[in-house]
């Protein structure tokens, strides 16, 4: 056991540090700089950031070289979240296509879609959308109904996707349809390709709690596909979908954030006072300060132990302890964040002591989004601890 | 960096809890709560495998190895709350002996204790409604040849089995740990009186000294202990987190197994989400315990800057979220497991023990406060 870095790592790290210090975009590392209000001026802004990063060759690390990766090992991928952590640079535009849909296609996709697509998801030229969940349909994917009829040499596609992240935007689609209802309900599942650009497709924005409107209805009406827009073979779209897991770049860890999220927190703290002390010299607040640090440390200790398996080829239960452990303490910091802001915490936007407010409604939906805190206690209860599968499986 | 136990680390770990469950597990947690002692039968046990042995220095007859190493034979320990001076002997007294003590003093007693021929415990409270470090008030009188020790000492673990016993006192007043000096006594110079304690496997004693005279019994400078002794009880804490772990990752294959086994409604308990959600959190708690306990464990062996915060962090997550998950292994076991033969009580009691024994999750979240605010 050790917490060194090798010259070599160091080195990388250093590469990360550099090309950011001359690449975000002014004022951002001293945080006198933030993503535009205006939605236009704001997707300006995060289409630019992604070309540059494509241009420095940081846009999906983690994929092969041959489709514009760097290969890069589990401890480059460690380095550059930690770095990343650092410095919060803007949003990744292209994240939802780095992150699923690219792995989906270099695991699943032929030749031609791996050329077609993967090229354009790093540059950011085009967006993606992911068509998982349905009306009635969040967790038990296999239970989906949007249907996609075999018409010869394409698909006809019917029905409804919804929490749909930046399908208003998106360019295309990576989604699920029922291909075939006859069989137990996890075959006759197709992933499909979908360009999003046709008659048959409409979006329907909604409206978050946090007044943003990143999310979408979306409704296929008689919307068509080309035959070799079928990942992997028709009918069996449930494997492409288990193994999206596998995926995934190193467990996606919020703790790093966490910790910087933390000396945010202590700042203020030191800086806002009551009754003319500041309040990070009242014993409750230093005694739930250290709390956090605390299970901030377990968090980040853990990760590191899950990474450093993974390293050794043991991909390690650990690797399902990050979201639920710490999506349960970026809540509590949330909800303290508030506590500590006063009455004044009764305001919105920049009036909003710390930004607390919106931070900890955004913060509801990491316990919902990408499997719920409590299907993750089902997937650690079955397959981590072993206990017997409920009656929906 | 590398988070992970080497080979070695872990066939250690796993060859330690073959030979606990050969030798009856828990039963003798068992035996020694009915009244029975059973440390000297478990200490010869162990001293036949080498364990006595791990953290005495290469040069006195030991294995040498270090905190992390001995913190995986206190996890396997723990995983079946075995008595014995475990944690005050290895974890606390032999560390201390190897910064403080004489060439002599040294001789004398690491190598016995790596043979297993000597076991040590420590006595840190005059007043057991006081925190350390203000609870250590005994003076120690200068005397021609010696000192001498006057006063009672109380929540001392195993005093009637070990053999030596470090002892601190005031030979300055101060506050804090100035002004300290440490002793290293026979317990048989004392009146030992047993306490009535709610963990029946980890006995504590009063211990009265009354005008005992000792020479050669100072460890280290006069005055200037303390420092030694906070580190030194950094490192029991540490000890006693690693059982703490063992317990827990126990309490979770227990309750896991209950929960595949126990049927109601006509089906496996643990195929409720009420129960099976319970149980996840208790595998969270511990894999966090765990790595908390491990870091605070490499950061003391290996000198870090944040060792005492690391410390404070894995006892203060410990003995609070530990002491929860025993409780909850009991209540999923539901009326049996408030019963006496179950032995879910057994962790709990030590986790209520331990959780104020060497400072509350309070006094370490305000050491952790201090560092970091």
């Amino acid at each position: 056991m050790n917490f060194d870095y090798t010259d070599e790592q160091e080195a990388f790290r250093r590469e990360i540090r550099e090309w950011y210090e001359e690449n975000l975009p002014d004022g951002w590392i001293d945080g006198e700089r933030d993503l535009p209000d205006d939605e236009d001026e704001r997707e300006q802004f995060l289409r630019e950031w992604q070309r540059k990063l494509h241009e420095g060759g940081w846009a999906a690390i983690h994929w092969p070289e041959e489709y514009g990766g760097r290969d890069a090992s589990l401890m480059q991928q460690l380095i550059y979240q930690q770095e990343k952590a650092r410095v919060n640079p803007p949003p990744e535009r292209s994240e939802i296509g780095v992150d699923l849909v690219g792995p989906a296609i270099e695991g699943f996709g032929t030749e031609e879609q791996k050329e077609r697509y993967l090229p354009k998801i790093l540059s950011g030229e085009e967006l993606w959308c992911i068509g998982y969940s349905e009306p009635d349909v969040g967790s038990d994917l296999a239970s989906l109904q949007c249907k996609a009829v075999d018409e010869g040499d394409h698909f006809r596609i019917n029905g409804q996707k919804i929490w749909t992240t930046h399908a208003h935007k998106a360019d295309w689609c990576y989604m699920f349809t029922r291909t075939d209802n006859s069989g137990p309900k996890h075959h006759g599942i197709t992933a499909l390709i979908v360009d999003m650009d046709q008659e048959g497709v409409t979006t329907d924005r909604i409206r978050q709690i946090t007044d943003e409107r990143e999310f979408n209805q979306v409704y296929f009406d008689d919307a068509t596909t080309p035959k070799e827009n079928v990942l992997n073979e028709v009918d069996e779209g449930w494997e492409v979908a288990m193994r999206q897991l596998s995926f995934e770049r190193i467990s996606l860890s919020q703790s790093l954030d966490l910790e910087r999220r933390f000396d945010e927190l202590v700042e203020f703290c030191k800086n806002e006072t009551r009754g003319g002390t500041p309040l990070v010299e009242d014993p409750h607040v230093r005694e739930k300060l250290a709390e956090f640090d605390t299970r901030i440390q377990a968090a980040k200790l853990t990760y590191f132990r899950n990474v450093s398996k993974q390293m050794n080829g043991d991909l390690g239960a650990e690797a399902s302890f990050g979201k639920l452990y710490d999506s349960e303490i970026a809540a509590d910091l949330h909800r303290f964040r508030v506590k500590l802001g006063g009455p004044k915490a009764a305001l919105w936007g920049d009036d909003s002591p710390n930004g607390a407010a919106k931070d900890s409604l955004a913060n509801i939906s990491i316990r919902i989004g990408g499997g719920t805190s409590d299907i993750q206690r089902n997937i650690i209860g079955e397959r981590v601890l072993g206990l017997p599968k409920g009656d929906q499986e | 960096m590398d988070f992970t136990l080497s080979d070695e680390q872990t066939q250690m770990q796993e060859s330690v809890r073959d030979y606990l469950e050969s030798e009856g597990g828990i039963e003798l947690a068992r035996r020694q709560m009915d009244g029975e002692d059973v440390v000297g039968e478990v200490w010869d046990g162990l001293a036949e495998m080498d364990y006595p042995a791990l953290s005495v220095p290469l040069e006195y007859g030991g294995l040498g190895d270090d905190l992390l190493y001995l913190s995986l034979l206190f996890e396997e320990a723990g995983r079946v709350a075995l008595p014995g001076p475990l944690p005050e002997t290895l974890g606390f007294t032999v560390p201390l002996l190897a910064e403080l003590g004489t060439d002599e003093q040294k001789g004398q007693f690491l190598p016995a204790i790596a043979d297993g021929d000597l076991r040590a415990s420590v006595a840190l409270y005059d007043d057991a409604t006081e925190s350390l470090p203000e609870a250590i008030r005994m003076e120690a009188e200068p005397t021609d040849d010696g000192y001498r020790l006057d006063g009672t000492k109380t929540l001392v673990p195993y005093a009637e089995s070990v053999d030596r016993v470090v002892v601190p006192a005031r030979t300055r007043q101060d506050t804090g740990y100035g002004g300290i000096t440490l002793f290293f006594v026979d317990p048989a110079a004392a009146e030992a009186e047993q306490l009535d304690t709610l963990d029946k496997t980890r006995p504590l004693y009063e211990l009265t000294f009354d005008g005992v005279e000792v020479s050669g019994a100072r460890l280290g400078p006069v005055d200037g202990g303390g420092d030694a002794l906070e580190r030194a009880i950094d490192r029991l804490n540490v000890s006693m987190c690693a059982m703490l772990v063992g317990g827990a990752d126990e309490a979770v294959d227990r309750s896991v197994e209950y929960g595949k086994q126990r049927e109601q409604f006509d089906k496996p308990i643990g195929q409720f989400q009420a129960v099976k959600h319970r149980i996840a959190d208790m595998w969270l708690d511990t894999e966090a315990a765990r790595s908390l306990t491990y870091y605070a464990a490499w950061a003391i062996a290996n000198d870090e800057e944040d060792a005492r915060r690391a410390v404070s962090a894995a006892t203060a997550y410990c003995t609070e979220h530990c002491g929860e998950l025993f409780e909850d292994d009991i209540f999923n076991h539901g009326a049996t497991g408030y019963t006496w033969d179950h032995d879910g009580h057994i962790f709990l009691k030590q986790a209520k023990t331990w959780a104020n024994l060497l400072g509350s999750p309070t006094e370490h979240r305000r050491r952790i406060a201090d560092i970091r605010l």
